[in-house]
């Protein structure tokens, strides 16, 4: 059984400053579901002072989201997502893990099944090259949203992107496995050579964990800091094929952040300097607080993935939007299951497939409407 | 008099009750569920509850300490627990009763310049709340985001305005407060102008949760100032700053900000947030102040002339918004900065007269030399208030017994001085054994006595201020 790495555990001064910035204590209230709470679990599980089993310890394990808002306020510079995973790795052994993330993991423990996922679905693939920089298709986003893959090859057409590549991992470091989230990094990181470019936060910060900041970059932030930069993207066109016309005016568009890119990564203000560029940017209050998709977090906790996401679509649904760009897989279905669910108009659309022009999949999907 | 501190359990009959008044939902006390409030923001104070109770109405919460009262449990109200002195630690076990669910700001009143709120709205909530509607909420403690109302009213909390705006009691108007007895009063109210009766609201203000608790505080709200700017001055030494101090001071200027940082602080800043300031100063102040646009320009450029007349290397007002946020930035990063550099880091408060600064700062890090510690000192020079700021290592006993040692060196140091033991943290279990010595016996008898008139049964935060 692992342990706390001392120095994460004993960096937290208990000032509180977190617990504004936590989307479980603003639900509760209760200090137990905030950072400084779990941290205080954390260290009467080390001193021995709670024995592992204690329900509310394996509860809060698990009710943590994991969005790391809490590092961007904490004066002290916690960890507190290293924290989470070396917590999970000692709470989350073998039945003691949530079935669905056990599942989860089994699917795309191996190559092949990760491929089999893809295959299922029609996704962007081009012949192995040697060189980066490569574009990764996340295990998730190629099984649930093959078109996020397509588009930002059409966007990055310079991005090599070899067909068997595998799981970055970041499921497994999250819940409860960080030495197998680590190994599959690594594996990843010697399949593609060079820069990393994805389009999942998630994966992002997980890889640069392991591989280092200057190999992984998230696809705004590579938009954005290319080199040869071209023009910028040109609005997608309004005249092009299609069952109904967009609106004559430009996209307002609002930003869900991914938390792990925003909070882990520093990568907030890419994404809204593309966004400018194509549309009419509208800045949501929670754009930058976590929309309760977490990773595997709704599958494994619905009930309060949805309380976190509530005011979130009541948000998107006053604002007058076309649609809401996301920069994650997770909370793509996240914010496209809760749209739906509501009937609204508004849709979540993936940043890459709106830098890469004709919005294809709206073409199957009703069109974006006028407010 | 001593108030015996009261020490029944909280058994499974109590719980019963606790459950029907404010639901089986808010109450918690398996271990797992009371670890959380087994501390607050104070380093080194650490004690689990037996049980924790959310109540949400002024009711509940007089239920709950009728039934604490008729059982002799401890009652610890606590808001966001971001507390320094210990306050909300409950040590002698019991209930500890959290009053962040009582969250709503009830009114803000432009007519009448005022705001009534409930105890868990955070500092930060109300400032914005007012300054929607072009007023000044003006105390400004550090930890404003997470304070709540509740927490910094009960310990009289200070902050950055001190010496033009002062501290939380110039604010609070009236309070609804629930006595240990059950019984619930309603202390001041409206009026700017009241004086009937003992002024229970000011003994309630910085009563640290020993008399009674509060459920909702009016406050009072001043216009908001047109526009505010800050400017920063380098010196050879903290004796050099404070003759600037005195020079401001005797000029005539009463200044919104006045902030200053050691050497020992500037270079912890410059190494963690490398904003490029000086590192061959022996000391740093930041001066500030608001109002109408044209008197600020002119008050901040005549600070900066005093500053220089005092032997100031260099002085700088900010031009612009932007400029004047990232010299208070240097200040805002002194705890992080000194933070980073051990893992306990006890965070002091001490307050001298504001002549005494210079010489403050000399004892404490001739102290800090003694006992072979890392002590570096900021504060607010404005109101004398000043933050030696310890850092050490969890695992070094040895160091963290030699850290008390000098404090309460310290801590006698400010007294002789004509100093106080705490500014605006408060007095807690942390600063109790040096209450004596800075009130004296006949002081501490009445403060006793008045908390037994208050809480006959002695359940309010037992171990603290008037214990």
């Amino acid at each position: 059984m692992t342990g706390f790495t001392p120095d994460l555990l004993n960096r937290c001064i208990s000032c509180g400053f977190c617990l504004p910035a936590c989307p479980t204590y603003a639900l509760t209230k209760d200090e137990t579901s905030s950072p400084r709470g779990r941290i205080n679990l954390m260290r009467a599980l080390e001193e021995g002072s709670l024995p592992a089993d204690d329900l509310r310890l394996g509860e809060e394990a698990s009710f943590c989201l994991g969005c790391r808002a809490c590092e961007t306020v904490c004066p002290a510079g916690v960890r507190y997502g290293a924290l989470l995973e070396e917590w999970r790795d000692r709470q989350w052994q073998g039945a003691a893990r949530p079935p669905v993330v056990r599942l989860l993991m089994f699917a795309v423990n191996a190559r092949w099944r990760v491929r089999l996922m893809g295959l299922l679905r029609r996704h962007a693939r081009t012949p192995d090259r040697p060189a980066g920089p490569h574009l990764m298709l996340g295990c998730f986003e190629r099984a649930l949203f093959p078109r996020v893959s397509r588009a930002a090859l059409r966007l990055l057409p310079e991005l090599a992107v070899p067909a068997a590549q595998g799981c970055c991992g970041a499921l497994h470091a999250h819940n409860g496995d960080s030495e197998r989230g680590r190994a599959l990094a690594a594996e990843l990181g010697r399949r593609l050579p060079g820069v990393i470019v994805t389009t999942s936060g998630g994966c992002a910060a997980h890889l640069a964990d392991v591989l280092g900041r200057d190999r992984v970059k998230e696809l705004s932030e590579y938009v954005t800091g290319r080199p040869a930069a071209g023009p910028p993207p040109e609005p997608p066109a309004t005249d092009d094929a299609g069952p109904a016309p967009l609106p004559a005016r430009p996209l307002r568009i609002a930003l869900q952040d991914s938390c792990h890119l925003r909070n882990g990564l520093g990568v907030w203000r890419e994404p809204r300097a593309l966004l400018e560029r194509i549309g009419e940017y509208v800045e949501l209050p929670s754009a930058g607080t976590c929309c309760g998709a977490a990773g595997s977090y709704a599958l494994v906790r619905p009930r309060d993935s949805r309380r976190v996401l509530d005011a979130k679509l009541d948000e998107i649904e006053a604002a007058g939007l076309d649609c809401v760009a996301v920069v994650n897989p997770g909370c793509h279905r996240q914010l496209d299951q809760g749209l739906r669910r509501r009937k609204s108009a508004v849709r979540a659309v993936h940043l890459a497939e709106l830098l890469a022009g004709p919005i294809d999949h709206l073409e199957a999907a009703p069109r974006p409407t006028n407010r | 008099m001593k108030t015996a501190p009261a020490r029944e359990p909280v058994d499974a009959s109590a719980l019963r009750e606790l459950r029907a008044i404010v639901g089986a939902d808010h109450v918690r006390h398996a271990d797992g569920d009371v670890t959380a409030y087994a501390r607050d923001a104070t380093p080194l104070f650490h004690a689990r509850p037996d049980a924790v109770v959310h109540p949400a109405s002024t009711e509940e919460v007089a239920a709950v300490l009728r039934l604490a009262g008729a059982r002799s449990i401890p009652v610890v109200p606590r808001g966001a627990g971001s507390n320094l002195c210990s306050g909300t630690v409950p040590l002698a076990g019991g209930i500890v009763l959290v009053l962040t669910r009582l969250d709503r700001i009830l009114e803000v009143s432009g007519d009448e310049l005022l705001a009534v709120c409930q105890p868990g709205v955070t500092c930060a909530a109300l400032a914005d709340a007012a300054a929607a509607r072009g007023l000044l909420y003006a105390p400004d403690p550090g930890s404003r985001s997470v304070a709540t109302i509740g927490g910094t009213v009960a310990t009289c909390a200070g902050g950055l305005r001190g010496l033009k705006y002062g501290v939380t009691r110039n604010y609070v108007l009236g309070t609804e407060t629930v006595l240990a007895t059950g019984e619930v009063i309603r202390t001041g109210g409206r009026l700017w102008k009241d004086v009937a009766g003992y002024d229970l609201t000011r003994l309630l203000t910085g009563s640290e949760g020993t008399l009674g608790v509060i459920t909702e505080v009016t406050l009072a709200l001043l216009p908001a100032p047109a526009a505010g700017g800050n400017g920063l001055a380098y010196f050879p030494g903290l004796a050099d700053a404070g003759r600037a101090v005195a020079a401001i001071i005797a000029a005539g200027i009463v200044p919104a900000t006045l902030e200053f940082l050691d050497a020992k602080c500037v270079e912890a800043v410059e190494r963690f947030a490398g904003l490029g300031l000086r590192r061959d100063a022996g000391a740093l102040l930041i001066f500030g102040d608001d109002g109408e646009p044209a008197a600020v320009a002119r008050q901040l450029d005549r600070m900066a002339e005093l500053c220089l007349a005092a032997g100031a290397i260099e002085a700088t007002v900010a031009g612009r918004a932007a400029e004047s946020e990232a010299l208070l930035a240097a200040r805002r990063c002194t705890l992080p900065a000194l933070s980073r550099l051990g893992s306990i880091t006890i965070l002091e408060d001490a307050g001298v007269p504001r002549p005494q600064i210079p010489a403050m700062v000399g004892h404490i890090d001739a102290i800090a030399e003694r006992y072979d510690l890392t002590i570096a000192t900021f504060g607010h020079a404005g109101d004398g208030n000043l933050h030696p700021t310890c850092v050490v290592d969890a695992g070094d006993d040895e160091a963290v017994e030699r850290a008390h040692l000098a404090f309460a060196e310290i801590f006698r140091t400010a007294m002789r001085l004509g100093g106080t033991i705490t500014g605006e943290h408060g007095v807690g279990a942390a600063k109790l054994p040096y209450l004596a010595e800075r009130l004296g016996t006949a002081q501490v008898d009445l403060l006793r006595r008045i908390k037994a008139a208050f809480d006959p049964a002695g359940v309010l935060n037992p171990g603290k201020v008037g214990s």
